[in-house]
């Protein structure tokens, strides 16, 4: 019989978690609530006796001097009881360890078939609370319909003796596993199929899939192994590695770039090739510290002579949208698997996230699957636990609000690692898997997680369906892994690694054969969460926390026994050979045997159409506007704005410390909270290099065009790292593009040829700028459909689809991490400079978005005037002549100068008289345009010739002085006429405004 | 000099070994990052070290809470060699997620000599969540505490979500009373924290941030010293670089107060071998 423990904590503790819940009730739904206790439900499914059952409550379960526990019902006062538990399938680790901790205690082990549950119930106690409300509070804030269930209690329904009853959700699929041959005898029909499979296969494809399947040769090949038509497994297969996600057909496509202003065309075939892989193969040539670039899971650079860096980023954007802290712990600790599946294997040595969400305060009238408010709650909280538990430091992330992404919101991580250069005497870099080398899966295990994809959500549950389609990153049994592989790898036992992500053991397996050009695996053997899987199923199921690898035989012994001591399960399911053939068989009998190149011959090449029309084609124009005369009012509202101002709540949530590596923080400044333009770490512990990192988004600028948005975006990285003292000629960058859908329909998406166009625009910018400031790409990856349906006031649907967005994150060598430098200014009397050009740019800006206008002068870059001035300044920081050095970003110099008093807690005096500018422009265009090349340093009075003279030549110019503690910022307009006088406080105290209530 | 051998865990989510392993290095130790099970089967013994260390992470994910899964499997497997260990005189620090480790194991407090028994516990941050930031803390001159000897106000990260130190009234007394308070969340100018958000980073009872044994051998703290072991850990590094070159300063400070925490350690049991 099943077993029940409640467990609280002591009435006059607070609970912390419950108070929380009562919080975010009222912020989110405006509902007040008198108390939230939390009860924590652990659920036996097995045979104990009384004795042990005493046992594991005291040892394990109950703390004595906070909790409470018993094997009844808690009599806890309440109005509402809340029962939230999991549906079955999905991981529940609480359970999985109890289940470690009971079996030590008792010295003992569960019966097949007896498990442990973990849930939650929530006692309410609010006067008046409705039906209504308590079932808003369970479905919307305390539960989660894709992985969770509920039950909800008013007082007068709840039995004291009885509580939630005996919850089991244990998975009974009743289903014999079986392979399907789907049927080809046209292309209708095979379409027809895989529409009703879900099988998601192209139609251009379909054709090429028929021809191999009926070709003679193949067909009689085929024969010998009992089999005819392609089989379910061989179409998953196929469907996963022709997809867009895997396979980026859309980068590879051919783009029918016409001009509609000019009349010219042009075809630029393969953005990948053309805009990536050709100038990064350039630079690889010239730039002896790029390792290893464009086919592993992440690319390589060199750190120093012993040690290469990792790096790639990721997003993970639908999933997140559909359930936020799901998706985006599933995302970070995904792309931490990739450094981990590069190489022979890398260390993870930090993380970053890029957040974009519509308006936090949301009023209107779409209605979006989750408010903007609780999802970027969501991903906060799944990033935070997915970088916090895996121990690598979190040190740079953004946040940026934009209605566009209401739509689908996006969520961006990326992850760095470090390798020794060589493992016993092999380049770290190289992976080989050979023929006889042993197909092994390590980590977790399989079950319905993550197959197809969203398209599961729309069966129908039952009590004992698993929740198949989702996925829950569980950062603490890869941690477990990561530990394990490298020790593994120092040992020379991997000779090919790969990471469980999309697509399963379809990709990791397809990809790892090539390298051996063949492989034969026994699916039985692939270890299940549970039975009653189907073939294809096991075989592209995405339960996470999986690496597959090849191990030599004679290695298998001495790597399985140190994957038991690091408690981790390790399985051969094959082996790989030099057949050309993936050969998959259960138990003995042939279920795939496919050309391992089918995959890359024959398919045809996406087409798209790409027309372009400028921005004054398109009727765009710079607002009539006078020029302000409050300033004062002016800049405190700039500094409240939701992309400018503090969210310090969100990076005080990520351990960006751990590991002991942290140099510059992503918090700076007198109070610890203005925003670093880059973090730096020192990821050898006995060294003084440093990773210098950093991440830029502009997309308002793509509002104008999607060239100048990618240029500006790419200065803004460059300069961020400059800006703390990094070496310009050893940055590498990544590139995240997340665009909306770029395929014309003249209903569905009539602007899909302008979007192609600005995705061409945008993949040239990236050639150019790559090229100009000579930036490798390391790594990149690209998510093509951020559009969303949202339902409105009147039941009618509104596609809504996101900006052009392109993320572009950049690392870079610090020589000396003492020479780094940071945005704060260190003394008053230290004079004030700006660097650069100031235009009048302000189309796209924060600015003309705070007046209502879009604008036409969107910042233009000009590579080959600005770097010589970035090269300046790199000198003048590493000789150490410069005291602050902060980039101007979005928002323009005002805020950026605003910023850089306030992390000083020093007034500041400023002159625009003396701010170097070209053509006309007046004193609200010089403080808010966004122009870029731009930096804001301060200097000291003995280092002022010095840095002067390193800088001659440059357009710079001294603009101020640094005034006393905590005094005003002072800004005088083109004439030197006043134009404001601010203090420090009260611009911090705006910038604060927005946001700093929260923890 | 002989060797003061420390040993680190690892494995089951704990994750800062590597920097605790270079901290105690140089803090003059010879440390080594020892797997959980390979103490649990014994095929390394505590016997052959000095100094054992409980460091942070999130052991066993800190299901069921923080250190709870931890502290009951090396009490089945190994209580009997731990209690053995500490009553050897040598000694134990618990960082973060070992804290919590030690005071479910009933190592810390240790009042009247009971290493068992738990009286003490680490629960959520009043603050609702999970935290960065760098804190300043008190020190006890009058603590028996070995790690905290001579050391005054400084500063150190605290990073968790669980760090609110609780225990009844009776228990806070009696560690005030034998000065096992070795650590208490405080002001910049030196006074305590009394509660206040953030300097009291959660919500601990008594501004408490660490606390050792009677005998103060066994030393548990939510400040994390292994993560102030070099000058550009501590965020106005910049700052204090720029200024100390204004006045003619070029020296790099090296033992800052983290590592000295460490290197107190690794003195006595140096001292006492």
């Amino acid at each position: 019989m099943p077993y029940r423990l409640e467990i609280t904590l002591k009435p006059d503790l607070l609970d912390a978690e419950g108070e929380s819940i009562r919080k975010k009730t009222r912020n989110y739904f405006g509902i007040d609530l008198v108390s939230v206790r939390t009860i924590q439900i652990i659920t036996i499914d097995a045979s104990l006796t009384s004795d042990q059952l005493a046992t594991i409550q005291t040892d394990i379960f109950t703390n004595p001097v906070t909790q409470i526990s018993a094997w009844t019902p808690l009599l806890l006062p309440l109005d509402w009881a809340i029962w939230v538990g999991l549906k079955p399938g999905v991981r529940d680790n609480p359970g999985s360890t109890a289940v470690e901790a009971i079996e030590d205690v008792l010295g003992m082990t569960l019966k097949p078939g007896e498990a442990i549950y973990t849930s939650r119930r929530y006692c309410i106690q609010a006067e008046g609370l409705t039906r209504e409300h308590a079932d808003t509070i369970a479905a919307s804030l305390l539960a989660n319909d894709i992985i969770q269930q509920w039950q909800v209690y008013p007082a007068s329904d709840w039995d004291p003796s009885v509580g939630v009853g005996f919850r089991i959700p244990r998975v009974q699929l009743n289903h014999q596993p079986a392979v399907v041959a789907i049927p080809i005898d046209s292309d209708r029909e095979l379409l027809e199929i895989s529409k009703s499979r879900n099988l998601a296969l192209n139609v251009q494809d379909i054709p090429v899939i028929r021809k191999y399947f009926l070709g003679s040769q193949v067909h009689n090949d085929r024969v010998q192994w009992g089999l005819s038509d392609p089989t379910d497994i061989e179409l998953e297969y196929i469907s996963q590695g022709r997809s867009d996600h895997c396979n980026h057909n859309t980068f590879r496509g051919l783009f029918h770039y016409r001009n509609l202003d000019t009349g010219d065309s042009v075809d630029v075939d393969n953005l990948f090739k053309t805009c990536i892989e050709t100038p990064t193969l350039e630079l690889k040539r010239q730039k002896p510290w790029v390792v290893s670039v464009l086919w592993d899971n992440a690319g390589a650079a060199r750190f120093d002579d012993d040690h290469y860096y990792v790096i790639t980023g990721e997003t993970h954007n639908s999933p997140s949208n559909m359930e936020a802290y799901g998706g985006a712990i599933t995302g970070i600790v995904g792309v931490y698997r990739d450094p981990l599946g590069t190489g022979k294997g890398a260390r993870l040595i930090m993380g970053s996230y890029g957040f974009c969400v519509g308006d936090r305060n949301y009023a209107g009238d779409l209605k979006p699957h989750l408010h903007p408010r609780r999802l970027l709650d969501g991903i906060i909280e799944g990033v935070r636990d997915g970088g916090n538990k895996s121990g690598i430091p979190t040190t740079f992330g953004q946040t940026l609000f934009h209605p566009g992404y209401m739509g689908k919101c996006l969520v961006f991580v990326t992850a760095l690692g470090i390798m020794p250069a060589r493992i016993l005497g092999q380049p770290a870099e190289e992976k080989q898997a050979s023929p006889g080398d042993l197909v092994i899966m390590c980590g977790g295990r399989v079950g319905k997680d993550g197959i197809h994809g969203v398209t599961a959500s729309s069966e129908v549950f039952s009590e004992h369906t698993p929740a198949g389609h989702v996925q829950i990153g569980d950062p603490y049994t890869q941690k477990k892994m990561h530990d394990f592989l490298l020790e593994a790898r120092d040992l020379g036992f991997i000779q090919f690694i790969t990471d469980n992500g999309g697509g399963g053991l379809s990709s990791s397996i397809g990809e790892s054969a090539r390298s051996s050009n063949g492989c034969h695996i026994q699916l039985e053997k692939v270890p299940l969460k549970y039975e009653g899987l189907d073939q294809w199923e096991i075989w592209i199921s995405e339960s996470q926390e999986r690496m597959t690898l090849a191990v030599k035989p004679e290695h298998l012994e001495v790597f399985m026994a140190l994957s038991r001591r690091h408690a981790v399960e390790s399985t051969v399911i094959g082996v790989y050979t030099d057949s050309g053939k993936l050969h998959i068989t259960y138990e003995g009998k042939t279920c795939a045997w496919i050309d391992l190149n089918l995959l890359s011959s024959g398919f045809p090449q996406w087409e798209f159409d790409a027309d372009w029309r400028s921005p004054e084609a398109r009727g765009l124009y710079e607002p009539v506007l006078r020029e302000p005369g409050d300033y004062e009012t002016l800049l405190l509202e700039m500094m409240s704005r939701p992309n400018l101002c503090s969210k310090e709540w969100i990076t005080r949530q990520y351990d960006h410390e751990v590991q002991g590596s942290s140099v510059v923080k992503p918090l700076t400044g007198r109070r610890r909270d203005i925003n670093s333009d880059a973090s730096v770490i020192r990821p050898v512990l006995t060294s003084q290099r440093g990773i210098a990192f950093t991440q830029a988004l502009l997309p308002l600028y793509s509002q104008i065009d999607a060239y100048a948005m990618t240029a500006c975006t790419i200065d803004e990285a460059v300069r961020r790292l400059i800006a703390v003292g990094a070496d310009p000629e050893q940055i590498g960058g990544v590139d995240n593009f997340c665009w909306p859908s770029i395929q014309y329909h003249p209903v569905e998406n009539p602007d899909g040829r302008f979007k192609a166009a600005q995705l061409v625009r945008s993949c040239l910018a990236l050639r150019d700028m790559c090229l100009a400031y000579r930036i490798p790409l390391l790594s990149g990856k690209d998510s093509m459909y951020v559009d969303g349906y949202l339902p409105g006031k009147y039941g009618e649907v509104h596609k809504v689809s996101a900006l052009e967005t392109l993320q572009f994150s950049a690392s870079a060598i610090v020589p000396d991490i003492l020479r780094c430098a940071t945005l704060e200014p260190k003394a008053s009397g230290d004079w004030v400079y700006i660097l650069g050009m100031t235009r009048n740019e302000l189309g796209g800006s924060e600015y003309y978005d705070q007046l209502g206008y879009v604008g036409l002068n969107v910042p233009q870059v000009v590579a080959s005037d600005v770097i010589p001035l970035y090269q300046a300044l790199s000198c003048a920081i590493s000789q150490r002549r410069v005291a602050s050095c902060h980039g101007v970003y979005s928002g323009g110099l005002a805020v950026h100068l605003a910023l850089t008093a306030m992390a000083a807690d020093l007034g500041m005096t400023v002159n625009l008289s003396a701010v170097p500018v070209q053509g006309a422009i007046r004193n609200d265009q010089v403080l808010f345009s966004e122009s870029a090349g731009r930096f804001i340093v301060t200097v000291s009075s003995d280092n002022r010739e010095a840095f002067e003279t390193l800088m001659r030549g440059q357009p710079f110019a001294c603009i101020g002085q640094m005034t006393e503690f905590s005094g005003n910022l002072e800004i005088r307009g083109m004439s030197g006429e006043h134009l404001t006088q601010i203090s420090v406080e009260r611009l911090y105290a705006a910038w604060k405004k927005p946001f700093g209530a929260l923890i | 000099m002989s060797q003061v051998h420390v040993l680190i865990q690892t494995g089951y989510g704990l994750n800062c070994d590597d920097e605790t392993d270079h901290a105690f290095r140089l803090a003059g130790a010879a440390p080594h990052r020892v797997h959980i099970n390979s103490l649990i089967d014994g095929s390394v013994s505590l016997k052959d070290y000095q100094i054992l260390v409980f460091g942070g992470g999130f052991s066993w994910g800190d299901d069921h809470g923080a250190g709870v899964v931890h502290s009951v499997r090396l009490r089945t497997h190994i209580g009997d060699q731990l209690q053995e260990f500490i009553s050897e005189g040598n000694l134990v620090i618990g960082i973060c997620n070992g804290f919590q480790t030690l005071v479910n194991l009933g190592l810390l407090p240790g009042l009247d000599g009971n290493y068992r028994q738990r009286s003490v516990a680490l629960t959520y941050n009043d603050c609702g969540n999970f935290r960065d930031q760098w804190v300043f803390l008190k020190a006890d001159p009058q603590s028996p505490c070995v790690f905290t000897q001579g050391m005054n106000h400084f500063e150190l990260p605290v990073r968790h979500g669980e760090g609110k130190f609780y225990a009844d009234p009776a228990v806070i007394h009696r560690l005030e009373a034998q000065h096992q308070i070795a650590l208490q969340y405080a002001l910049p100018d030196g006074s305590l924290a009394e509660g206040h958000f953030p300097d009291n980073p959660n919500g601990s009872v008594q501004d408490i941030a660490g606390i050792c044994d009677p005998t103060g051998r066994i030393f548990g703290l939510m400040p994390h010293p292994e993560a102030y072991h070099h000058f550009a850990h501590h965020p106005d590094w910049s700052r204090a670089l720029e200024l100390n070159r204004r006045r003619g300063i070029s020296d790099i400070p090296d033992m800052m107060p983290g590592l000295q925490i460490l290197k107190n350690a690794v003195d006595f049991a140096r001292s006492v071998q």
